[in-house]
């Protein structure tokens, strides 16, 4: 991890800039992957047909 | 000649010992990253979902209450099917949704319903309330639509379906477990217990007649009943999407109920 931000490139600011956004890309897929697997497999709404 | 065969067995012992500790180390990683994606699953369909339901509640329940006020209410002619199914609804459209809904004193003389215009899709239109579950005591938004992003605002009106308040068979479906679960206690709801739903056109009162566990294809249950019914839908079991629970009320009080019960 710590090398994964090390190889970055550019200055360390544009490192911390690029890993919050691939951290936050991240996030917001898994989020998006959470809720498909949640109206898929847990609670699909209810819905007939 | 003992201490060369020692070392040789140090030598020969330490990339294992490494290997297991490296082993061991990935094992525990991987059990932390996992046992966090999974915090973070429950948590987001727990306490996300319901968050972002809550807020799109409060936004809905002012859309409501100004549909409340501003809908335009009119009346229609209704006709109950007779017997053999032949008489035709009166009402001039689907707006009420009462056409071809049986009755069980089918066949007499048309009666004055009150009808308000079909929601367009997404839009706030009622309020269902059941007294006897807590978490529905105070209300949930019912919006036009079953659509997956519907279902995320709150509970959903099936279109085709009459509108609540209407002969026929209203369907409204809702979460279990996610997005507020505003359905999550439907299930300890016995015969006899009542439902409300606020409209346009004031509040209807169901009272429970039959619950059932079904396929979620079983699309029969959405099917037009005689006189006026709510059909409330949800997953179950809880925390699966494998059956359908189904309730069925029948109206036993209402701004229609006298015209569609004469």
């Amino acid at each position: 991890m710590k090398q994964w931000f090390l190889d970055l490139p550019g200055p360390m600011a544009v490192k911390i800039v690029i890993a919050v956004l691939v951290v936050l890309v991240a996030l917001v897929a898994l989020f998006f992957v959470y809720d498909w697997i949640g109206s898929n497999l847990l609670d699909s709404g209810g819905t007939i047909g | 000649m003992d201490d060369a065969v020692t070392t040789s067995e140090a030598v020969s012992a330490a990339p294992s010992r490494g290997a297991l500790i490296r082993a061991v180390r990935i094992v525990g990683w991987t059990s932390i990253i996992a046992g966090l994606l999974i915090l973070g699953f429950v948590a987001q369909q727990l306490f996300v979902t319901t968050w972002f339901a809550e807020q799109h509640q409060e936004a809905l329940s002012e859309e409501a209450n100004e549909h409340f006020a501003e809908a335009e209410i009119t009346e229609a002619e209704y006709v109950p099917p007779s017997t053999d199914g032949t008489t035709e609804d009166a009402s001039g459209g689907d707006q009420s949704g009462s056409s071809n809904n049986g009755h069980p004193l089918a066949g007499t003389e048309p009666r004055t319903i009150l009808v308000e215009p079909t929601p367009e899709s997404g839009a706030a239109f009622a309020v269902i309330r059941i007294p006897t579950i807590e978490r529905l005591d105070e209300g949930w938004v019912v919006v036009e639509g079953v659509g997956v992003r519907d279902l995320k605002n709150g509970a959903g009106h099936m279109p085709h379906t009459p509108l609540p308040g209407s002969p026929g068979n209203a369907v409204i479906s809702g979460h279990r477990t996610t997005y507020g679960a505003p359905f999550h206690e439907v299930d300890a709801l016995d015969w006899g217990d009542l439902i409300e739903v606020e409209t346009a056109l004031g509040t209807h009162t169901y009272a429970v007649r039959e619950l059932k566990i079904v396929r979620p294809t079983e699309l029969w249950v959405t099917e037009p009943r005689e006189g006026a019914w709510l059909t409330l839908t949800t997953c179950h079991p809880k925390f699966s999407s494998r059956r359908r629970l189904i309730v069925f009320a029948e109206m036993v009080d209402g701004p229609n109920y006298e015209s569609i019960y004469a």
